[in-house]
């Protein structure tokens, strides 16, 4: 148990600046490698001295179930104090905007004396973690107490998950969550118990197709499959949605899937771009693409199509509920290791699972509300949130019903039980074999 | 020292062995690395040297007659139409690319209006083809080759042409004899300044191309950005220098070196 493991608050007792302290703490050359590479120019083996010093450092991960020094344990959590202030860091155009301000942003900080450093540095969940990965594997705080991260990504929130890089949750602060949490955010298959995340926003990725283009689409993911529209098929660069849905095709569930599926589900994946069925391997660039006539099927994020058709030009898009079923993610928050204001961040995610703070988000950002409940709210608005609606509705433009009747919002029976989980990867062998598997189809030349 | 430690620290994780988890990684050797990556990918190497190879000889083709014309007939607005030449290139290289898309899109402004007309069959496409990636390089690389062509043209003393007609020399003669050698290191510098960083490019063929011609560039990204694989995306941008260095020098040998270290 080092000193360093226990993360920030004890140390503010310390006169110590904290960025003296990561600097003091920080890997750097040795005084023996920066002698080796002085060497360099003298022959072959300083050079090869000075290759091994250069490079990527980092520690291993702890080892153990939990992460070490208790932290995230009731008798760590009691110790913890609230500091009124908190680093939130998530992706951009996922919380309520009006004139800079961020509504139920400031209802949360006037309400508890809390300080929220709102901010949106997350474009990408790999690249994401590809920075904030040199601070955990070297035991320092990432700047930022509350991270948003996707479940459908196992190197980045799986990577979290596997190293003991977040904190366990303090579960008597989730009142909120447990009293209004969905069906789909409970217990998930990702983080059984809720230990580690608590959903922010999610969504499914289906299939969409032009109606004017086709009149009868049918009910079936094989329509991505159909030599008709060869040439005018969008499907995802994405290797885990490109995966997950080439085993929907098969009637494998991905979930459960073994790598004997996976590799079925890339050679029917790999079939359908000799066949010169697909146009290209789309990031969120297939939209785009998808509007201007480019595709007429394609592989879609439930969110985006929704978007879409509130402009009457591009009412033509509709989505598919696929009778295999529909993929759903969920971008989740969690509180990454070494985070110095934990107990302020358990306080932000479960004001996010009050109703009338949840209605003011989904109103703005159309995603699957994790909280049913807000569904009323926006039906009709009570309290702080109907003013906060009523402020917001000149920039949205439309009426609050429209969000609560939208089943890509607050999901239907239909709809939920449509809803497939991706798959967790046990560890980063597995998620090699994955990337081998469908990268070529997407890379391919 | 600025261009070496980035060189060097890509050298030494080729030959490591990361754990893409936890970022650790530790110094192994690892030749083979090399030698796996490159038969995987060998393909898209290949697709990347023609593409840009494409590109710039079509930039050199499109830009020679324009800085020529600018050179020569420019008069006093030369910096004018340098500048026009150049305006385009004040947007960002990301957001050009993304217009083209728009412009050649199935039903856009060029190819919906000549499928309506019947010039064009309906399922006919520019963009999802090796075609539009080239475009796009060659346009996004153009000021690259006109530039230093301009400065090789504009450094032409016109008394050696007055001297080349004064001998008899036809019009064609004095440029093919005298233009054409005296601007042969301006098409080296050109060539440099387009085919290595269009060789390396990872974002024209993502938002232009389609599925069967992926560049090296999007694969070293992929490498970094998708598989968290540091050792495999740094042995690849090795071995993509290292053809990049074969090929200046080949090509330095074949124009003589001697008139490119004049010039430089």
């Amino acid at each position: 148990m080092k000193e360093q493991d226990a993360p920030g608050p004890e140390r503010q007792e310390a006169p110590m600046d904290p960025s003296l302290w990561r600097g003091l703490s920080q890997p750097r050359l040795s005084r023996r490698q920066v002698l080796a590479s002085a060497g360099t120019g003298a022959g072959a083996m300083g050079l090869a001295a000075f290759l091994a010093a250069c490079g990527v450092k980092g520690n291993a991960a702890p080892s153990g179930s939990s992460p070490a020094g208790g932290v995230g344990t009731e008798a760590w959590w009691a110790k913890q104090q609230l500091h009124h202030t908190v680093n939130f860091a998530n992706w951009p155009y996922y919380l309520d905007v009006l004139n800079g301000k961020h509504p139920s942003l400031q209802h949360f900080e006037q309400t508890s004396g809390i300080n929220v450093n709102y901010t949106e540095p997350i474009n990408d969940n790999v690249s994401f973690y590809a920075k904030i990965r040199p601070s955990l594997a070297a035991q320092q705080y990432t700047g930022f107490d509350i991270i948003v991260m996707t479940n459908n990504t196992p190197n980045a929130l799986g990577y979290l998950l596997q190293n003991h890089w977040l904190i366990p949750l303090d579960q008597s602060m989730m009142k909120n969550f447990y009293k209004n949490a969905g069906p789909l955010v409970k217990n998930p298959a990702w983080d059984r118990g809720n230990k580690y995340t608590m959903a922010w926003q999610s969504g499914y990725t289906t299939v969409a197709y032009n109606s004017s283009v086709i009149k009868n689409p049918g009910s079936s993911v094989d329509i991505l499959f159909d030599k008709k529209y060869a040439g005018k098929i969008g499907m995802m660069s994405d290797v885990y949605e490109l995966g997950s849905i080439g085993m929907l095709a098969l009637g494998i569930d991905p979930a459960t899937s073994t790598e004997s599926d996976w590799a079925k589900s890339a050679k029917k994946l790999q079939q359908q771009k000799s066949d010169g069925i697909v146009r290209a391997y789309y990031d969120q660039s297939y939209i785009g693409h998808f509007k201007n006539g480019d595709t007429v099927v394609t592989q879609a994020w439930s969110g985006d199509i929704f978007q879409a058709n509130l402009n009457s030009k591009y009412a033509d898009l509709k989505m598919m509920v696929p009778e295999q079923g529909m993929m759903f993610w969920t971008d989740n928050m969690c509180i990454p290791l070494y985070a110095q204001n934990p107990k302020d961040a358990m306080a932000v995610m479960d004001y996010y699972y009050d109703p009338q703070a949840q209605a003011v988000v989904e109103y703005y950002n159309d995603y699957v509300c994790p909280v049913p409940a807000a569904k009323e709210v926006l039906l009709n608005p009570t309290g702080w949130a109907q003013q906060a609606l009523k402020d917001l509705k000149p920039e949205i433009g439309l009426p609050t019903s429209v969000t609560a009747n939208a089943p890509t919002v607050f999901p239907t029976e239909e709809y939920l039980k449509q809803a497939r989980n991706y798959r967790t990867y046990k560890n980063a062998e597995e998620v090699k074999a994955w990337n081998d598997l469908f990268l070529p189809i997407t890379q391919g030349a | 020292m600025l261009f070496l430690i980035p060189l060097v620290v890509m050298l030494s994780l080729s030959l490591q062995t990361c754990n893409p988890a936890t970022g650790a990684c530790v110094m192994t050797w690892h030749w083979g690395e090399f030698g796996q990556q490159l038969s995987l990918y060998h393909t898209q190497f290949v697709t990347s040297i023609y593409f840009a190879g494409a590109a710039t000889l079509i930039d050199l083709l499109v830009s020679f007659p324009i800085a020529y014309w600018i050179a020569f007939y420019g008069g006093r607005r030369k910096n004018f139409f340098l500048l026009m030449l150049l305006v385009p290139f004040f947007v960002s290289f990301v957001i050009r690319t993304v217009v083209w898309q728009f412009i050649l899109s199935d039903q856009g402004i060029i190819l919906g209006g000549l499928k309506n007309i019947g010039l064009l069959p309906q399922n006919f496409h520019i963009l999802a083809t090796g075609w539009a990636v080239i475009a796009g390089l060659a346009y996004n690389y153009l000021p690259f080759t006109a530039l230093p062509l301009y400065v090789a043209i504009e450094r032409i003393d016109k008394r050696v042409l007055d001297a080349a007609y004064d001998l008899y020399a036809t019009k064609r003669e004095a440029f093919l004899r005298v233009i054409l050698p005296l601007t042969i290191p301006g098409m080296f510098a050109a060539f440099l300044l387009t085919f290595i960083p269009a060789l390396g490019d990872y974002v024209n063929q993502q938002i232009l191309g389609g599925t069967g011609d992926t560049m090296i560039g999007t694969v070293i990204q992929n490498s970094f950005l998708v598989s968290l694989d540091y050792a495999g995306g740094s042995a690849l941008s090795t071995v993509l220098m290292a053809v990049a260095l074969i090929g200046i020098f080949a090509y330095a040998r074949i124009l003589g070196s001697r008139t490119i270290e004049e010039y430089l």
